[in-house]
């Protein structure tokens, strides 16, 4: 029994140790500490989203009224808060910009966010819009990737609002991010604990049908 | 021991089952293969990993299926087809992440399948096929892993795949125009991703199954080896039945059948709550699609193939690095006349195998660590190390299985 544990926990070991996210940043990431569950937050963050980064970025593998049914809307509300009802429902959520435009403007072409959150994590995000910083010259670029394109578009809310209305401005665009990142996730969370429930009561029945079946096996 | 009757191998006269025996042999195959099929009695923990890896590609292949109903095989629109599959298709998520995990599953449940092999001494006479036709299986196996990972058309899907298939081009003379043909384009494009897909869905499975029904056919030819490697049907009772043997079926199906729930308990775990595996299953880079003008940082195959790939990169000449990861999965081949001890099980055998094995399996162990990091100096030393370690096993073993001082082996299992 012992040796079946430790190999049980040698199998187990390769899940528990996470790959470290290559490529140096900047500076440490500070903890997102955004919460899935937080509604509210999530609401918030999409309206955030929709007035201060859809400017430049898409989330093209999102759908207005998934976002609806997920985070408590109903499909007018999606579509009047996020996209002034320029939009149908059925629509994915793509930048307002025209193609073309950002090339000219910024240099570059502002990635897809959908999957940001997957590629680098909501603390990535939280920490690259907070960390904002105007250099000797008085431009503004980023702790976490210098020389950034991207211009501070949360400045305004920095200047006006306080610390902690920021913050909590940054963290719910994360919040956001990680939502549209896999927006199965809450369901794969709460779908598994009750598969696995379930799982230990037939491996309770299994276990008590092959003990029954093994009685004449004598060793 | 309880006594076993030896079942008729003909359906009752009159009987639909008799009908169906008179044209196709039913019974006499369930008999022969699963009712009749006698198996030793002691088998342990490792013997459930044949029967899981079974279990595995069923998933593999019902998971598979699915997704192939909405995956679309080409550059433009592959990456995007995942998306839709994780969004937009009902439970489209979970088909895909039994499949994501049911891939890293599969090699955790053949490697500790390959170590079983190993401890028990199971490819040894007269089980050489039943071993040669396994390894064939895992090649088989790797190069299914391999192209599906293609498939998802990622950054770590795309340059995985070019830095392996660049190691075609490293063979003399021929090598540049195999590489290409590999490809069918002068680089990885929507050509090779279109024939990854055929070769993913439909060629190999296929390989593997034919080669699945010959490992289970020369297995139940020659009969199942024990943990105490002692032959069971040397020793039969009056009516011809290894007196150390039980019939697979009630006696291993209903243990077979904990083991699987067992395992499928362990896989919800994974699949639920961490099916990214910590990078180790869907790696980060994967979830930004393909971009051939754009080199990842630190480039590494998924962790199956980084033992091989550690072995790789700790030979400074590439060809002779081809060479060796080549030579790697091999040497394995060899392994029923490598090792020349008589005696199967390491319970019984001398203390010289048993520091091979553990040597053998500790270089395998870090040797896969260290194919996921990136090649500094001092890991590249360590790489060549273990990787020197690795071929030791079978350099030595020859030599030190001839005259091994071994225990007795007793006559029945224990």
């Amino acid at each position: 029994m012992k040796k079946l544990l430790t190999i049980l926990s040698l199998c187990i070991l390769p899940f528990t140790a996470t790959v470290q996210a290559a490529g140096g940043h900047g500076i440490e990431l500070k903890p997102a500490q955004n919460n899935l569950r937080d509604q509210d937050s999530l609401q918030r963050g999409a309206i955030l989203f929709s007035n201060y980064c859809m400017a430049c970025h898409s989330v093209k593998y999102m759908r207005y009224n998934r976002i609806a049914r997920d985070i408590g809307w109903t499909d007018d509300e999606v579509v009047s808060k996020m996209a002034y009802g320029q939009n149908r429902v059925v629509d994915t959520v793509e930048t307002r910009m025209q193609d073309g435009v950002a090339m000219q403007v910024l240099g570059t072409n502002p990635p897809d966010l959908s999957l940001m959150a997957r590629l680098k994590g909501t603390d990535y995000i939280y920490t690259f819009l907070t960390e904002y910083y105007q250099n000797e010259k008085g431009d503004w670029d980023n702790h976490v990737l210098k020389g950034t394109a991207m211009p501070n578009v949360l400045e305004g809310i920095q200047r006006h609002a306080t610390p902690e209305e920021y913050e909590q401005a940054a963290r719910d665009i994360s919040n956001f991010l990680e939502y549209v990142g896999e927006p199965a996730k809450l369901q794969r969370l709460d779908m598994g604990w009750k598969v696995i429930a379930f799982l230990l009561v037939l491996l309770l029945l299994t276990y008590l049908l092959k003990k029954e079946y093994w009685r004449d096996i004598k060793h | 021991m309880s006594e076993f009757e030896k079942k008729e191998n003909k359906a009752k006269q009159g009987t639909l089952l008799a009908w169906f025996d008179k044209r196709y042999p039913l019974v006499s195959t369930w008999n022969e293969h699963v009712g009749e099929y006698y198996a030793p009695k002691n088998f342990n923990f490792w013997y459930f990993f044949g029967s899981l890896a079974l279990l595995v590609l069923v998933n593999q292949l019902v998971t598979g299926v699915w997704l192939t109903m909405s995956y679309k095989p080409s550059a433009a629109e592959a990456f995007n087809s995942i998306e839709y599959i994780m969004r937009d298709v009902d439970w489209g998520w979970l088909i895909r992440y039994m499949h994501s995990t049911g891939a890293s599953a599969f090699f955790i449940v053949v490697y500790l399948h390959m170590m079983r092999g190993l401890l028990y001494g199971s490819y040894k006479e007269p089980r050489e096929l039943v071993w040669i036709i396994g390894m064939l299986l895992f090649l088989v196996l790797m190069a299914e892993a391999f192209m599906g990972y293609l498939l998802p058309w990622g950054q770590m899907s795309y340059w995985g795949a070019q830095v392996i298939i660049s190691l075609f081009g490293a063979i003399p003379v021929v090598g540049p125009d195999l590489a290409l043909w590999v490809r069918g384009d002068f680089i990885i494009s929507d050509v090779t991703l279109n024939r990854f897909f055929a070769l993913h869905v439909i060629a190999l499975p296929l390989v593997l199954l034919i080669l699945v029904f010959m490992h289970i056919v020369a297995l139940h030819q020659v009969g199942s080896n024990n943990p105490d490697g002692v032959e069971i049907k040397k020793i039969k009772n009056d009516k011809g039945l290894p007196m150390d043997g039980i019939p697979f079926h009630p006696y291993y199906s209903v243990k077979d059948s904990m083991g699987a729930v067992f395992f499928i308990t362990l896989f919800a775990i994974v699949m639920f709550y961490m099916p990214e595996g910590g990078g180790y299953f869907l790696e980060p880079p994967n979830f930004e699609p393909a971009n051939p003008l754009k080199t990842p940082d630190h480039i590494a195959p998924v962790w199956y193939f980084t033992p091989f790939y550690a072995i790789l990169r700790a030979i400074p000449d590439k060809f002779l690095g081809v060479v060796a990861m080549g030579g790697a999965i091999a040497v394995l081949f060899a392994m029923p006349w490598l090792d020349r001890c008589k005696v199967k099980s390491i319970r019984y055998r001398g203390l010289s195998f048993k520091l091979l094995l553990t040597m053998f399996v500790v270089s395998f162990v870090v040797l896969g660590w260290l194919g996921t990091q990136p090649a500094t100096p001092e890991l590249t030393k360590l790489a060549q190390i273990f990787t020197a370690l690795y071929f030791m096993f079978f350099l030595v073993l020859p030599f030190t299985s001839k005259n091994e001082k071994t225990k007795p082996v007793p006559e029945r299992v224990q």
